[in-house]
């Protein structure tokens, strides 16, 4: 235990006695904490412009923060600071433009906008975006709680119990329930991961002679990880806002709504009282929902929502505003349960190297970018008396996401209140500016025009994706876990000497197998 | 914040000094392209960086380090053959890339001849890894452990150290299962999970021997090991091959006689200048700048080549 | 009996495209096969994982076939030939600002460049470095913008060039190892 103790202790001295920004009055102020406040305060307004997200926001600051930082593990914690910072923000920022104009400025704050946007209608937009941040920043410290309980306890299990074998048939398993649970269809699901399998295969492979390339040199190294993802995730996002407006030609925005006069505009007493049992319980659906990858924060709102909606029903006073009319019991039991996904989503990524949503598949980039940090269940080993620097980096991300959440609480509120404005920027200007940031911010990284192509490619084929209902995060995961995956099958077929039936070989790993079929199977029949 | 201003202290001191250059007698006719074949963040990576900072703080000449890794080292030579040959491109790769390696892929464009050896930067400290506390931490353990039928799992991180896996089995009498991994950080991450029981570690293991939780039990170079002098060696195991190498860097074939000569001997100079923090990384993980260069590398590059084909033959013909 | 032609398009192509793969594309373009044994050692090769991954990609054509069967012909969306042209146009403005992009600096250095001189000794020089960047990446905002407001406007060359100053200002002031398109292609 005191082991443990001590590498707690160490990941919080990493932060804060990290290399030092500048020095106040002889004592220097490390560089982590104040990365998470720059990534918090970019994350909240950059949710509350429609049109950008976090993972959009995510993109384009990584390559600045490591040429600023440098490919050293020293980076590793600034940059998860300033990354786990917009993660957060933009949560919270997502409410802004809801509540203040019916617009949700992140696909999960749709179901915000049904009782934020009356309540601001009717003069309280103050009150309503209040309400907001209190449950999303309590929804969210809660699933961070789970997360820094859970993630450590369950990488031990993994490395103590599963050996080659039964890892491959975990990883199987994580890609076929991604698969299974997200999009319209599970043929479209599986679809998008073999099209990311086998995109993830090109150029890569274990012979010297690169597999899979028609021949181009430039493709040996295989597609380069961060012009795929972002290729997918964000220029096809763009391709598709640009062609909306091609269509649709006009891009205006909704006006400033008049508001009512003489009704006070702030936390009336008993909200808290009013909203806590609604936000405890989003709280719970939304830190459950998480923790399985691939199933987003949206369907967790919209579970939160509906819970509410019939306990609401069900104990209404009369007095009481009901749900759909600005009630303050909505705005709060969406806005824990959006947020409340966002920690536990970590779970599998830090304790099994498995992405579950965007934010952490750019986690994973910047692991990756970085070097020095591989996120799976190898990090959380408690070694004795040689320091395990993954696992103190481990603890440092748990501290960072603390102070990210004392942050939110403090000042989250009323910087989110003046972000208001943003959601006035046109698209037509919005849209193409990110996409020259993200072709150069993959340039820099990248150094080839032949990226830029590859990254293009990838957009168009995320734009393809939206416009036939694939879905495009089962794709990405799938490039992400496929060289894992092939290396981890290997190298179980080379230890147990060639044996064809490895997978099938322990019965952990035979259930694990079963398990992926079910997936299938049963979350397919639910569907069609 | 010392890393946010380094660029910038470095672009100042390049140009505070644009006359150091001149007196040397050979300037690049532009930047150089310092080509790196390993991933962003390593040991190695960090070690070409530094050589970069190095040169440029040392002799005012802009060097832009790009990063080209995978596929052991040959996408780079495949990108830097066609590269201008005036001393602007060069890039870091491990001497197996240049011998073995290329050797073995058996392209007629991609081969030692090709190319021009520069500098090496530090040498292997290639050794046979298991756990302290494990089963296996001597090579006696091993042996009795094979001859009683147990399996074991012995991790390589190349084709080349799988080849010498497998014929130092051969020659020991043991059938290893030879877990192909990702880097020596991958065996060593093997060895701590128990998915393997020994593996090749060709520097990394230092830290870990030192600390006690790991140790070397047996050398794969054909010398002591620096921090496991006891630990016998492979070919004294019966092993007929070893795992010896370099860290190094290349540069196109026919290369301006001039060019080699400066570029060979600034590498030098920075890794040598126990001022620079090149030397100090180098110090501190690769057991000491080792710098071969000019005629006395081309011997050594060609000795190497030989030994490669035979093993190569050897493996093959089993 | 309602069928989802739009799907049921898509899953037939997919399986088509998955059958080529697995006979004719992986095949011929792995070293290794599904299995293989070379120096002594057995270990699976580099077709295998590529091979399983095409199955895959095949088995969800067939579901996604037998899904159209269960949605009408309206429901969902699909690619449809206004969606195609826009394709082609954008490829159109992305090839012109690529080429812009890489050779500007060149043909400017060509003409108005020292006696002798040549782009890739000068790809750490101003002005120089920055032209093909800013020519290149105006054209891509600027353009874009003005096919979204259907018409030419001095607002958009704007927007083009104070992004393409923005990221200037981010990436190569501050940094001297910093490369922007096309500095690393030389």
């Amino acid at each position: 235990m005191s082991e443990v103790l001590n590498y707690i202790w160490l990941g919080v001295l990493a932060v804060f006695t990290g290399p030092d920004l500048f020095s106040l009055f002889g004592i220097g102020i490390p560089v982590a904490p104040i990365m998470v406040l720059g990534g918090l305060l970019t994350g909240i307004a950059v949710g509350a412009t429609p049109g950008l997200a976090g993972p959009m926001a995510m993109a384009i600051s990584l390559p600045i923060l490591i040429s600023i930082f440098g490919f050293t593990p020293d980076a590793l914690l600034p940059v998860f600071g300033f990354l786990i910072g917009i993660m957060k923000g933009a949560t919270v920022g997502g409410a802004v433009p809801a509540i203040l104009f019916n617009m949700p400025g992140t696909p999960d704050a749709l179901m915000t906008t049904l009782d934020g946007y009356p309540m601001a209608q009717s003069g309280q937009p103050r009150r309503a975006l209040r309400i907001a941040q209190l449950s999303s920043v309590t929804g969210d410290t809660f699933s961070d709680i789970v997360l820094f309980v859970c993630a450590p306890f369950l990488a031990v299990v993994v490395e103590a119990y599963l050996d080659l074998p039964e890892k491959t048939a975990l990883l199987i398993l994580s890609i076929t329930f991604i698969a299974a649970v997200m999009g319209s269809s599970v043929g479209k699901g599986l679809l998008a991961v073999g099209l990311g399998l086998l995109a993830s295969f090109v150029g890569t492979g274990q012979s010297l002679t690169p597999r899979l390339t028609f021949g181009v040199p430039e493709l040996s190294g295989g597609f380069p990880l961060v012009a795929a993802i972002l290729g997918v995730l964000i220029v096809g996002e763009i391709f598709k806002g640009i062609e909306d407006l091609v269509r649709g030609g006009n891009s205006g925005r909704k006006g400033a709504q008049t508001l009512a006069e003489g009704v006070k505009d702030r936390l009336q007493p008993g909200d808290i009282r009013r909203i806590a049992p609604y936000v405890g319980r989003s709280a719970l659906i939304g830190t459950i929902i998480g923790a399985l990858p691939g199933v987003g924060s949206t369907l967790a709102a919209t579970l939160g929502y509906s819970y509410a909606t019939r306990r609401h029903k069900a104990r209404k006073q009369p007095e009481d505003t009901a749900f759909g009319a600005g009630a303050p019991e909505g705005i709060a039991a969406t806005e824990a349960a959006n947020s409340a996904v966002s920690g536990a989503n970590l779970i599998p990524v830090l304790s099994l190297g498995i992405p579950g949503n965007a934010a952490a598949v750019f986690l994973i980039l910047a692991a990756d970018s970085i070097g020095g940090f591989n996120p799976g269940p190898a990090v959380f080993r408690f070694t004795t008396p040689e320091v395990n620097p993954e696992l103190v980096i481990a603890f440092g991300i748990f501290t960072l996401m603390s102070i990210g959440n004392l942050l939110n609480w403090l000042i989250g509120g009323s910087f989110m209140r003046s972000m208001g404005v943003l959601a006035r920027i046109p698209q037509h200007i919005l849209l193409p500016v990110v996409l020259l940031i993200t072709l150069t911010a993959i340039y820099v990284q990248e150094t080839s025009l032949f990226a830029l192509w590859v990254t293009f490619g990838f957009g168009i084929l995320g734009y393809l994706f939206r416009r036939s209902d694939i879905p495009v995060l089962p794709f990405v995961i799938a490039f992400i876990l496929a060289q894992p995956l092939e290396q981890t099958a290997r190298e179980a077929f080379a230890a147990t000497g060639a044996n064809p039936w490895f997978l099938f070989s322990s019965v952990t790993s035979a259930v694990f197998m079963l398990a992926s079929l079910a997936a299938v199977v049963l979350l397919g029949r639910n569907r069609m | 914040m010392k890393d946010i201003f380094k660029p910038l202290a470095v672009a100042a001191a390049v140009l505070a000094m644009p006359a150091a250059a001149v007196a040397e007698g050979w300037t690049p006719p532009g930047p150089i392209t310092m080509m790196i074949g390993f991933a962003a963040g390593g040991g190695a990576d960090t070690q070409a960086r530094l050589v970069a900072q190095g040169l440029e703080a040392k002799y005012g000449w802009k060097v832009l380090p790009q990063q080209v890794d995978g596929n052991s080292g040959l996408n780079l030579v495949a990108e830097l053959v066609n590269a201008p040959t005036d001393g602007t491109a060069i890039g870091m790769v491990v001497s197996e890339s240049l011998t073995y390696s290329m050797m073995a892929a058996g392209n007629p464009d991609l081969q030692i001849d090709k190319f021009t050896a520069l500098a090496t930067t530090a040498s292997f400290q290639t050794g046979l890894v298991a756990m302290a506390e494990g089963n296996f931490n001597t090579w006696d353990k091993v042996a009795a452990a094979a001859k009683a039928g147990e399996q074991i799992r012995f991790g390589t991180a190349s084709d080349r150290q799988a080849d010498v896996a497998y014929l130092f089995g051969k020659a020991a009498g043991i059938d290893f299962n030879i877990v192909p991994v990702k880097g020596g950080a991958g065996v060593m991450n093997g060895l701590r999970g128990g998915d393997l029981d020994i593996g090749w570690v060709a520097g990394a293991q230092s830290k870990p021997v030192t600390q006690g939780e790991m140790v070397n039990i047996a050398s794969a170079i054909p010398a002591k090991l620096k921090d496991s002098p006891d630990a016998p060696l492979v070919t004294d195991l019966g092993s007929k091959y070893v795992l010896d190498g370099y860290f190094m860097f290349v540069a196109p074939g026919n290369m301006d006689p001039e060019a080699r000569k400066a570029l060979g001997d600034a590498i030098r100079d920075v890794l040598n200048d126990p001022t620079t923090e090149a030397n100090g990384l180098v110090t501190k993980v690769f057991g000491g700048p080792d710098v071969i260069t000019g005629e006395a590398l081309d011997a050594k590059m060609s000795e190497m080549n030989t030994a490669a084909a035979t093993m190569l033959k050897d493996a093959e013909s089993n | 009996m309602h069928r989802n032609t739009a799907d049921l398009a898509l899953g037939l192509c997919v399986v088509v495209l998955a059958l080529l793969a697995i006979f004719a594309w992986v095949p011929n373009d792995t070293a290794t096969g599904i299995i293989q044994k070379i120096r002594g050692r057995q270990s699976i090769g580099d077709a295998m994982a590529p091979t399983l991954a095409a199955l895959l990609i095949g088995l969800s054509g067939l579901l996604i076939t037998l899904e159209s069967r269960r949605k009408s012909a309206q429901e969902g969306p699909h690619v449809s030939l206004f969606n195609l042209g826009f394709l082609a146009i954008l490829t159109g403005i992305f090839l012109a600002s690529v080429l812009l992009m890489r050779w500007s600096g060149p043909l400017l250095v060509g003409l108005f460049g020292p006696e002798g001189a040549v782009y890739r000794d000068l790809r750490d020089t101003m002005p120089w470095k920055l032209s093909g960047f800013v020519i290149g990446g105006t054209f891509l905002v600027g353009g874009l913008i003005s096919l979204m407001q259907r018409r030419v406007s001095w607002t958009a060359v704007c927007v083009g060039l104070l992004t393409a100053g923005l990221l200037i200002a981010v990436f190569d002031l501050p940094f001297s190892d910093i490369l922007l398109p096309p500095n690393g292609d030389l």
